[in-house]
């Protein structure tokens, strides 16, 4: 067997194996280990991220509400109630719903009956106590016109306003600008919304690659021997992010948490009121804006750690 | 037989300053060398140049094959791994012990190696450097001449081809001193190549190994082993 080398096997599962405990250790755990440590200078990050993640999680779920509240105004909006004379003929109303429907900017119309107005009044919020408080009937027949680019909904209220058939004192439900005024409200929310979250945002980002500075500093002897035995250039900055990513989960947790237990206590509250002001939010919703919540904090917290790293390591 | 080390013609500037101007060296594997010179001759640059935490403004810098004057920041860690570095203090990590500092070292350079292979080497090494009994002590337990022998003993762990050392006797005593020397020759007779910038003369005289004399950025003598000579440098000194 002279001359012969017998070369030992390494398995492979068993390198793969050793590398991942390795990995973990040195990134994951050591990561975990000098987060604690540091406790004290990751506080004001992870407080501040938990503060911009509540917020946004907050503004997001009231946006979506707002939105929702603008797809109803904009349903309602390019619906025209034209209100009938009481005296008027049925020949007069059929007259003006030919008109109406053939109309190319016209999507459909609708005939609503007395009866049926005072019916529906009575199933809305607050106009339910009115509709019952009178023997007569104080809703007049109407056709509800849908008209297909809310833009023409003037023309049309201008076309059948004088219209024999039409009430001629309150023609139709027509309110010049009002759905105008909702959107610039909505629009001014919104910004306002976006610019509150930059700021905030801004300092959140900021106390974080502060922080992670902080911890490289203290660290700094550690970071120079990996680097001086050759440790790979992730392995030396890994551990930075994954304390990045550990504040900014733990804060995304806080934050989501406490947005699902604020829009569940806000729906159990089940208030007709309520669904008046968040139309829209669920608890599948409540649920899906935690967990966004939680992703964007992990996200914040990785990448604002990654760009203090490469600020501030040297490689 | 293909050089360790390898200068050819650097340069390297710092603002309108030299502070290596035209080095010319070669280091066989095997060799210990000593850098010599005043302080600001260049000694500490011409180490940071061979582990590549700065590049020469001119000339090629060659450890054992690797061309360290372009090579890219994502493949330092490829050479540093080839290179043992000692320094003056310890810079041992105070929450780890003797065995951990050397197999944390030999573990985040090679993930492949496992615990138990860490912990094995490690040991090999702490023995080498005559240290196989404080493994369990933490830095701040060991003299100055015990840490700095566990320094050497992570700088070697991985069996680097090259060893380079800056000033590892400054804070040591003299009798201290000359064990490390003793260590240090050691090490070369098993082959690594070992590159010592020291102050001390009586050491650097009475090994009579080769020495490089580095005066304003100039290798102004090249003294064989061997030979006893002058050093000019400590006019200046």
């Amino acid at each position: 067997m002279a001359g012969l080398i017998l070369r030992g096997h390494f398995p492979r599962r068993q390198l793969v194996q050793v590398v991942v405990a390795n990995v973990f250790r040195y990134m994951f755990r050591g990561a975990a280990r000098n987060w604690f440590r540091n406790l004290g200078s990751a506080a004001p990050a992870l407080s501040s991220m938990t503060l911009l993640l509540l917020l946004s999680g907050l503004v997001g779920l009231a946006g979506f509400a707002l939105h929702n509240v603008e797809q109803v105004q904009a349903t309602q909006a390019s619906l025209l109630h034209v209100y009938m004379r009481d005296d008027a003929t049925s020949a007069e109303v059929d007259s003006l719903w030919d008109r109406l429907a053939n109309d190319p900017r016209v999507a459909n119309v609708t005939y609503v009956t007395r009866a049926e107005a005072l019916a529906r009044a009575q199933g809305l919020p607050g106009l339910a106590q009115l509709a019952f408080a009178s023997d007569s009937n104080p809703f007049p027949a109407s056709l509800d016109v849908r008209v297909k680019n809310i833009d023409d909904v003037a023309t049309i209220h201008n076309l059948v306003r004088s219209d024999i058939a039409v009430d001629p004192v309150y023609p139709t439900s027509y309110d010049r600008g009002a759905y105008q005024r909702i959107q610039a409200f909505l629009i001014g929310i919104t910004v306002a919304g976006f610019v509150f979250l930059a700021v905030l945002g801004f300092v959140a980002i900021t106390v974080t690659i502060n922080s992670i500075r902080a911890a490289i500093h203290s660290r700094r002897d550690e970071v120079a021997i990996m680097q001086l035995v050759g440790a790979p250039r992730w392995m030396v900055r890994g551990p930075f992010v994954v304390e990045g990513a550990i504040t900014g989960a733990l804060s995304g947790a806080a934050a989501g948490l406490i947005t699902f237990g604020l829009a569940i206590a806000a729906i159990a509250a089940g208030s007709a009121s309520f669904t008046q002001f968040a139309p829209g939010v669920t608890v599948t919703v409540a649920a899906v804006a935690a967990a966004i919540v939680f992703a964007t904090g992990l996200g914040l917290g990785s990448g604002s750690s990654l760009v203090s790293v490469r600020r501030h390591l040297e490689s | 037989m293909r050089p360790i080390l390898e200068f050819e013609g650097v340069t390297r500037a710092y603002g309108p300053r030299l502070a290596l101007d035209d080095v010319n060296l070669a280091l066989e594997p095997g060799e210990l060398a000593f850098l010599v010179g005043p302080s600001g001759a260049g000694k500490t640059t011409l180490l940071k140049l061979i582990n590549r935490e700065i590049r020469p403004t001119k000339g090629a810098v060659w450890v054992d094959g690797i061309s360290a004057h372009n090579l890219k920041t994502a493949r330092v860690s490829e050479l540093r791994r080839r290179v043992g570095v000692v320094f003056q203090d310890f810079k041992l990590l105070p929450r780890l012990t003797a065995m951990e500092n050397v197999a944390f070292a030999l573990q985040v350079g090679d993930l492949r190696v496992s615990d138990q292979e860490a912990s094995e080497r490690a040991l090999d090494a702490l023995d080498a450097v005559g240290l196989g009994d404080r493994g369990g002590s933490f830095p701040h337990q060991l003299s100055g001449g015990q840490q700095q022998r566990i320094a050497v003993a992570r700088a070697v762990v991985a069996q680097p081809p090259l060893l380079i050392a800056d000033e590892p006797t400054g804070n040591l005593d003299l009798e201290t001193s000359w064990e490390m020397m003793d260590l240090f020759a050691d090490i070369a007779a098993f082959g690594t190549t070992v590159l010592i910038a020291t102050h001390n003369v009586e050491i650097v005289r009475r090994l009579q190994r080769r020495v490089l004399t580095l005066v304003q950025g100039r290798l102004v003598r090249d003294q064989p082993a061997g030979r006893t000579g002058r050093m000019a440098w400590l006019a200046s000194s």
